[in-house]
């Protein structure tokens, strides 16, 4: 049995089923990021992990024990919150000893844990400060720290760099990366930004209206899309219908283009519809020699966006975008031209649902 | 000319027009009329005797009188009385209906009642009191008649300090409810689901977070209590026609009385009363500070 297994788990408000048969196996040390739009459960699923929640259905094994009925002062799962919820009435050092008093630990203990855990945080100045006087970003190392003071089997974070600015997000996701590595920790990440979840997880849980859309690890979830809201939600996409031409050798036909698969349609025949998707970044101008998945359109609109240029072409009766990396000596079309793009056989996904 | 002002955080602020003041003139000249000038005039006349030279006699008499020690004695009794009764009881009904989930409903309605009862006061207020548990009054006529209790008989008096200490009550825990409803409120649902997810019990929570976070707001709003039942005047003379000596009576009979009349010793008690309101007030504001300054 994995470390943390979430197993067949329903989640009902009244009428509304917020989380529906949710099977999740995490192993110990893996960092396992929630993703997906507001209201998709991925909170939910989290807070019944924590015990705020209790599941209609389903049950939660922590280390080969059931602890789906047990009260959250009963788990040793630490838990951090989008709006930190450090106590206000308590010093950095108070806070971060507060699980270790409440459990009655010996005095000595408690304090060398927590000398421990300033120290991992680097706020070594800021021990003896109220949370008020501490920036949001400081607040939430701190709220780690609390956390991990405990030595939790599993580390929780709920949405907790949303509160922060662009910058302080960036370096303090590597920060929580970088110490959830060193301590070895299990731990998930709720958060609905795709950014967020692909350059810290090791697996990601794409989730929607209360189901799992598709698990696995960044490389996949990007690269290998399964449905169109994944597809949709991370990264940007260009997605359009087309009729399948030959499913065996996975050759597709869209406005009288022919476009070839990398592998076999399965479970279609000749004159089916699919939906396939290209990234932007995955067409590139044609180059000589060659043959493939050529395609000719119109050129509709250029837009820079710093490090990438965005080409909007017309091609059959979809709309596509192109990526470009922008260099000095890149030598782009003019709007209103006609230009041939390609892309690798690869890149086009066949879409399920 | 005007400058802009640029506060250390950076922020810039425009230069104050002469027409802003306007809007608060109104309120200054309130103030000055009703307010400074009074308490100047009171201040002067508590060192001045009824022939109208200056004397220290009245200001020493505060601490010599025994019966203006008495009233001052009483009034705080009944004050810090209905400041803690009413604080308690306010508390626990603030808390029902804010963290202890009983329906929103019901909050609104003792909110509305609140807001009432905490300005229901004065005649009335002891005149309804007199109407339902006096002597003759409705309630005790319905516990005698009906139930064969005789509140009086059995040792209860509304026109005695208990009595008065349960009239005060009226408006006390409402004004408590007030205060302590948006200090509830203020307690976020995540402390208590962290303090729970660091091992804490429910008690562990109320003792180490919720209790040290609402202790300012509730010692401040005692002490605020205790500043309305002090200054109280109304009450106590419609309901005890001056039988029982609260500071307040006793300055009443000071300045327009009969028997005692002197103005200037009213006016010293007046004095003594501003400094105990004071002290009041400036502990109220020194607890609210402490809380905001840790909720901000």
């Amino acid at each position: 049995m994995a470390y943390l297994s979430i197993s067949k788990v329903t989640k009902q408000f009244g009428d509304t089923v917020v989380v529906d048969n949710f099977n999740l196996d995490i192993e110990k040390g893996e960092f396992v990021s929630f993703l997906g739009p507001s209201g998709c459960g991925k909170t939910t699923t989290l807070r019944m992990v924590a015990g705020f929640e209790l599941p209609t259905s389903g049950q939660i094994f922590l280390d080969g024990v059931d602890i789906t009925d047990k009260s959250p002062n009963q788990r040793n799962v630490g838990m951090i919150f989008q709006s930190y919820a450090l106590f206000p009435n308590m010093t950095v050092e108070q806070n971060i000893g507060f699980g270790l008093t409440v459990r009655k630990l010996e005095k000595d203990v408690i304090k060398q844990r927590v000398d421990e855990m300033v120290r991992l945080i680097h706020l070594e100045k800021h021990a003896h400060k109220y949370p008020y006087q501490l920036s949001g970003g400081q607040q939430q190392r701190v709220s780690l720290a609390r956390a991990l003071a405990n030595r939790p089997q599993v580390l929780l974070l709920d949405e907790p760099l949303s509160a922060l600015d662009a910058k302080i997000r960036v370096s303090l996701r590597s920060e929580i990366r970088a110490i959830q590595k060193s301590l070895g920790i299990t731990a998930i990440f709720v958060t609905h930004d795709q950014e967020e979840a692909l350059s810290i997880s090791d697996r990601i849980v794409v989730m929607n209206v209360g189901e799992m859309e598709q698990v696995g690890t960044p490389f996949e979830i990007y690269n290998f899309p399964k449905t169109r809201f994944v597809a949709n939600f991370v990264g940007s996409l260009n997605t359009a219908e087309a009729q399948v031409l030959d499913p065996a050798n996975g050759l597709l036909t869209m406005d009288g283009i022919q476009l070839q698969t990398h592998e076999g349609i399965i479970g279609k025949k000749k004159g089916d519809k699919v939906t396939f998707a290209i990234r932007p970044e995955r067409f590139s101008f044609v180059a000589e020699g060659k043959k493939e998945n050529l395609l000719e359109g119109t050129v509709i609109n250029i837009t820079f966006l710093g490090s990438v240029v965005r080409i909007q072409m017309q091609i059959g009766n979809s709309t596509f975008n192109m990526d470009t990396f922008n260099r000095p000596s890149l030598e782009l079309p003019k709007i209103g031209e006609k230009c041939q793009v390609t892309c690798s056989t690869k890149a086009v996904l066949i879409l399920e649902g | 000319m005007a400058q802009t002002a640029i506060t250390p955080q950076g922020k810039i602020y425009p230069p104050t027009n002469w027409k802003t003041w306007l809007g608060v003139a109104p309120f200054f000249i309130f103030a000055i009329l009703f307010l400074f000038l009074p308490s100047l005039r009171l201040f002067t006349a508590s060192f001045t005797d009824p022939e109208g030279n200056f004397t220290l006699n009245n200001i020493i008499q505060l601490f010599s009188e025994k019966y203006i020690v008495d009233a001052y004695k009483l009034s705080i009794q009944i004050s810090a009385v209905t400041a803690l009764g009413g604080g308690i009881l306010g508390f626990l009904l603030a808390y029902s209906v804010t963290v202890g989930g009983l329906p929103k409903s019901l909050r609104s309605i003792l909110i509305t009642f609140s807001g009432v009862a905490s300005n229901f006061a004065g005649v009335p207020l002891a005149f309804a009191f007199v109407a339902t548990i006096g002597r003759q009054g409705f309630m005790t006529h319905i516990l005698r008649d009906y139930f064969g209790m005789d509140i009086y008989e059995a040792g209860f008096n509304l026109y005695s300090f208990a009595g008065l200490s349960l009239v005060y009550m009226y408006f006390q825990f409402p004004l408590m409810v007030l205060i302590m409803a948006p200090a509830l409120d203020g307690l976020k649902k995540e402390w208590r689901e962290a303090a729970e997810n660091l091992g804490a019990s429910t008690a562990q929570y109320w003792l180490k977070v919720a209790m040290p976070v609402l202790l300012p707001s509730i010692l401040g709003a005692m002490i605020l209590l205790f500043g309305n039942a002090f200054g109280a005047y109304a009450t106590a003379y419609a309901l005890t026609g001056g039988r029982i000596g609260v500071v307040t009576i006793q300055i009443g009979a000071q300045i327009r009385g009969d028997v005692l009349y002197n103005p200037g010793l009213g006016y010293a008690m007046a004095i003594g009363m501003v400094v105990i309101m004071a002290i009041s007030l400036a502990g109220y504001s020194w607890l609210q500070a402490k809380t905001e300054r840790w909720l901000k």
